[in-house]
């Protein structure tokens, strides 16, 4: 395996092929933070809290560091001006919809405490990002798929498969905080009516 | 043919009947689809002749309650048996359509796509069938029909009646017609009357650009219309 | 049919065709693309059918269904041939009198004519009108010549000869050079050249290669892969064909979006046909060289027209983009190389086989070269495909193709680029169709969708119209284009609705940026723009907007319908079209409207005859007390 040099915020960086980014910037003790990572999970690319400026060539863009590979000679910025603007719009436009779990912490660490985007009447809080983690590990990791995602743009929810079934084991690995961070999930898996059934029987 | 699913989506069976249902494979050599839709066709047969009859599997049972909501659905009152015979029929013709893809995962959206234009919606039972028999989860089938505008999980009207909202026509005055519209059927875009005679929606373009403001009613392609002709397009339709 | 096992086969099946059909035969052309089709175009051919079989002349005239003309402001468009005269908005009741007098005695239909609005003069022949005369017609020509249902038509005007040429004696490299040499680049909206992306799919490691045809053309209000996928599919599969060849792949895939049925039963015929004369298949032409089409249909969702979003959908996935950084040319469809083009793309290569790549070169700008057709729609009186050469000016088809706007209104914009792109106001127009002078212009070429908006049209609701599209059509993935997006189209109605504040302009911006900088996909990466391009060019109605009015009149909440007790003649049209009771009044006494009642559905305002215009609207002035109830009307002194 070859090994490549990188540059993160004037630091040298090594990493192996394959890598991303983001992998060997957490190797070297760089955090860069994220709303939907898990090691165990392919990179999903949803929260876009990752996003760092490469510069390549002369030529600088930006991207989300859990899926750019890694590649010998880039130079990587995670802190700039820019990119913390988008942390903090972000955080803005999450923060009135999950006021629980990691985000406001990290609200007040870049400024956006105070949401510019409140809630309009007749909308919940719903303490989901739709980060995707808890559908994914269902799918990656317990390969059973009793979790998906349901409907497009705002209308995106996370649904416990109406006809799960067999599909889920109540092994509620996907109520761990390293899944659900919000907690969110457990709320939804308690209140299905099946699960609650299932417990019964067993 | 794909090798289907061990365990039916929706049920947990006893260790029992699983042995039951495994034995009966064997020794008949059919899928277990085949064995489901032969043990329909029975089902049907008794209920007919006035017998009642618990169900052999839970499985068998899933799909019995399904094919009953899917007749309340449509608003019918429907004996048990003509509920089950009419599923029965409609899952041979996903059958047929499935196989005329050769089972490939990769046509599920074409497959389900061909199966609506035959029942113009997909009641669960169909996507249950289609999950069955592609080997697919149901989150991934329930995943691509809610994530698409073409698929239709609630029961559709007689005459569908579709407004475009493209640029050109909403320049022309499109978002009127379809509040007219709306107005006209009391129901809102995407809703069924109550007399199941009209569905309406909007569409984001249909092509037609030059003639906008556009309705299709059907087939039919109404262009350049003020909202004072909507009703009488309308009520040319039985 | 037998299947051909050479380029000589080719034209010796070309011969003859050609020498049964009498140039000279009476053939009438119906033009029965979706546009004409909703103007009625089926009842017409029949129309046709009928007559001549009673005038006992079925078998001395054809009546050929053909592919979209492009004028479909003036369907059902005719054209008999072959003195090629053109009827336009023809009705079934003159089928009779065209086949009596026009087809029997050579007399000239007047009132089927074209009228030129200025001169006032009539034009007899399609070529001489001057929405046609202004183009340059080049792919769009043969879609009113041939039968889309009858690969026969294709081949007697050519078709194949470029697959043919390459296929016999051009090498795969060259044909890919030659590509490379036409700086042909891509008509799907980005411009990327083609020949490029074709290197690097021919160059990827893997053996197995797809070539796309992208026809999800999801942008409202462009239609011209519609008109081609319907109108001339052979000219596309000729050109994925050749494609296929210079990058080394034997499968193809035509993606077409469900909302276009006859695109995709024609497309499903041609290639069955092709595959009856052995021109698609394995050993095409005698060549050793397999390809094969699969019709993949799409299900309702813009963003599947995106290209990752479309292999995915391909894959049977959801349809949703994906974030890799790897070039789908390397890694695409099932992680193998994958080139995906437009329609309008794939439809260029032909040309360039044939009449070479400096032929092409010579036509268009420095930076884009070719052709490119464009839906010329919204306000303006010519409406319909137009291709013009890159190079020509807005200002140029808008006005000497578009004919200008109608019923004596301002032009205001010209939207381009669909919703990825911007608006373009008055004193830009002089910026010529070119994919760098537009960018240049705060705006793009995108697919080709030009809609022209005059004073008539608020440009914050134009803007709120894309933003609320974009928003349905979001796949919801990633949190910028998701929640942003929403915040916009919130921000959008509060503007629209009077309840903005300068501070919402500001927000609007911070997001935009946003949403520019770290979207998932170029749906939300452009999303921003038509609100960007409006702020830049028309800040001025955003501003209005804030104070309580809205300038053109569109806005609702900002807008009051009031009758004109001076001008109102009681006609009693627009009392007994209000759907809601909201006009009081009867024969002679002026009608008022009750405010508290109206729902501002403009059917007053459309109903009003022209010559009283009492009905009016208005915005961010005072609203005129109303007379009492019962007054009378002002009678005219003779």
């Amino acid at each position: 395996m070859s090994t490549m040099t990188m540059k993160i915020d004037g630091k040298p960086v090594k990493a192996e092929e394959g890598m991303t980014v983001f992998q060997a910037a957490r190797n070297a003790g760089i955090g860069i933070p994220s709303l939907c990572y898990n090691e165990k999970l392919e990179p999903f690319g949803a929260c876009r809290f990752c996003m760092i400026e490469v510069t390549k060539n002369r030529k600088t863009k930006l991207v989300a560091s859990c899926c750019y590979p890694a590649e010998d000679g880039l130079v990587v910025k995670t802190n700039s001006e820019r990119i913390l603007k988008i942390r903090k719009v972000i955080l803005e436009l999450l923060l009135p919809l999950a006021p629980s779990g990691p985000l406001p912490d990290l609200a007040k660490k870049y400024g956006a405490d105070r949401s510019r985007f409140p809630l309009e009447k007749g909308e919940e809080i719903t303490n989901c990002t739709l980060c995707g983690r808890c559908v994914r590990y269902c799918a990656e990791v317990k390969k059973l798929n009793a979790i998906g995602f349901v409907g497009r743009g705002v209308n995106r929810r996370v649904e416990l498969m109406p006809e799960i079934g067999n599909e889920c084991i109540t092994c509620r690995e996907c109520y761990g905080r390293d899944v659900c961070e919000s907690g969110r999930f457990v709320v939804i898996a308690e209140e299905f009516p099946f699960l609650q059934y299932a417990y019964r029987g067993r | 043919m794909e090798k289907s699913k061990s365990k039916f989506v929706g049920v947990r069976i006893t260790d029992e009947q699983a042995s039951i249902l495994s034995r009966l494979q064997k020794d008949s050599r059919l899928s277990k689809t085949e064995i489901l839709i032969k043990g329909l066709t029975f089902l049907d047969e008794f209920y007919s002749l006035g017998l009642d009859r618990k169900p052999l599997s839970d499985e068998l049972g899933a799909l019995e309650k399904e094919a009953f909501h899917y007749a309340a659905e449509l608003r019918r009152v429907r004996k048990r048996e003509e509920a089950i015979s009419e599923m029965v029929q409609e899952l041979h013709n996903i059958d047929e359509i499935v196989d005329k893809y050769h089972c490939d995962k990769s046509a599920l959206i074409q497959i389900l796509l061909e199966i609506q234009a035959k029942t113009y919606w997909l009641p669960k039972h169909t996507l249950m069938w289609v999950s069955e028999r592609l080997n697919v989860p149901m989150s991934q089938i329930r995943q691509i029909t809610t994530f698409y505008k073409a698929f239709h999980l609630k029961p559709r009207g007689k005459h569908l009646v579709r407004v475009c909202l493209g640029t050109a026509c909403h320049v022309r005055g499109g978002p009127r017609i379809l509040e007219h519209t709306e107005r006209a059927l009391g129901i809102k875009a995407s809703e069924t009357t109550e007399d199941m005679k009209f569905t309406l929606e909007s569409v984001n373009c249909l092509g037609c650009c030059a003639l906008g403001p556009v309705i299709v009613v059907d087939g039919d392609y109404h262009g350049r219309i003020s909202s004072s002709q909507v009703e009488k397009i309308l009520s040319s339709y039985t | 049919m037998t299947k051909l096992e050479s380029s000589s086969d080719l034209e010796k099946l070309r011969k003859q065709i050609v020498s049964k059909r009498d140039p000279k035969r009476l053939c009438i052309t119906v033009c029965s693309g979706t546009g004409c089709q909703a103007s009625g175009c089926e009842k017409v051919s029949a129309a046709f059918q009928e007559e001549l079989k009673n005038q006992k002349l079925s078998d001395k005239v054809e009546v050929r269904r053909t592919g979209c003309h492009g004028f479909c402001e003036k369907g059902p468009i005719v054209i008999l041939h072959p003195e090629e005269i053109c009827y336009l908005q023809v009705k079934p009741k003159d089928a009779s009198e065209v086949v009596s007098q026009t087809l029997k005695e050579g007399k000239i239909i007047d009132r089927l004519l074209y009228t030129d609005p200025t001169t006032g003069k009539r034009i007899a022949h399609e070529s001489d009108i001057p929405f046609y005369k202004n183009q340059k017609r080049l792919i769009l020509d043969n879609n009113r010549k041939i039968d889309p249902k009858n690969i026969d038509d294709y081949i007697a005007l050519n078709g194949y000869s470029a697959l043919a040429k390459a296929l016999s004696g051009i090498s795969p490299e060259q044909v890919l050079e030659e590509v490379k040499k036409a700086n042909l680049r891509g008509r799907g909206g980005a411009g990327f050249p083609a020949g490029r992306k074709w290197e690097t799919t021919r160059n990827a490691p893997g053996e197995i290669k797809y070539v796309i045809v992208n026809c999800d053309e999801g942008d409202p209000g462009a239609y011209m892969d519609r008109s081609l996928m319907e109108g001339n599919p052979h000219l596309v599969i000729e050109g994925l064909i050749i494609g296929a060849y210079a990058i080394g792949s034997h499968e193809g895939f035509i993606y077409v979006r469900q909302e276009y049925p006859l695109a995709v039963e024609n497309t499903e015929l041609s290639i069955k046909q092709a595959e009856e004369y052995g021109l698609l298949g394995k050993n095409i032409l005698g060549s050793g060289f397999d390809f094969k089409i699969t019709i993949h249909r799409g299900a309702g969702a813009f963003v599947s027209g995106e290209s990752s979003a479309l292999m995915s959908a391909i894959e049977g996935k959801v349809g949703e983009p994906r974030p890799k950084y790897v070039h789908s040319s390397v890694k695409g469809v099932w992680d193998r190389p994958s080139n995906l083009n437009n329609v309008e793309t794939w439809a260029t290569v032909p040309f360039i086989i044939n009449n070479g790549a400096d032929w092409f070169t010579s036509i268009g700008t420095e930076g884009s070269k070719g052709t490119k057709i464009f839906s010329l729609v919204g306000k303006v009186s010519n409406t319909g495909l137009v291709e013009v050469s890159m190079g020509m000016t807005l200002r140029d088809i808008i006005e000497k193709i578009g004919g200008g706007i109608p019923n004596g209104k301002k032009f205001k914009a010209v939207q381009t680029g669909g919703p990825s792109g911007g608006c373009i106001p008055e004193k830009l127009l002089d910026f010529p169709v070119d994919f760098d002078e537009l960018s240049k212009a705060g705006s793009m070429m995108g697919s080709g969708g030009m809609i022209v908006m005059d004073e008539d049209t608020c440009m914050v609701d134009t803007a709120k119209y894309f933003a609320n599209f974009l928003a349905d059509e979001s796949c919801g993935k990633c949190v910028p284009c998701r929640e942003g997006l929403k915040q916009i189209c919130r921000k959008l109605g509060a503007i629209s609705n009077g309840k903005g504040t300068e501070d919402d302009i500001k927000d609007l911006e911070d997001l935009a940026e946003v949403l520019r900088d770290a979207s998932l996909c170029s749906l939300g990466q452009t999303a921003a723009n038509p609100v960007l391009s409006t702020i830049r060019h028309f800040r001025d109605e955003y501003e209005a907007h804030i104070r309580g009015a809205c300038p053109a009149k569109v806005c609702k909440s900002l807008v009051t319908y009031y009758i004109d007790p001076e001008k109102c003649l009681a006609c009693g049209l627009c009392l007994k079209n209000c759907s809601v009771g909201a006009i009081s009044g009867k024969k002679g006494i002026i009608h008022i409207i009750d405010q508290e009642k109206c729902i501002k559905c403009d059917t007053c305002f459309d109903v009003c005859p022209e010559k009283f215009n009492a009905v009016t609207k208005i915005s961010g002035e005072p609203v005129p007390k109303a007379v009492p109830q019962g007054t009378e009307i002002k009678k005219k002194k003779r």
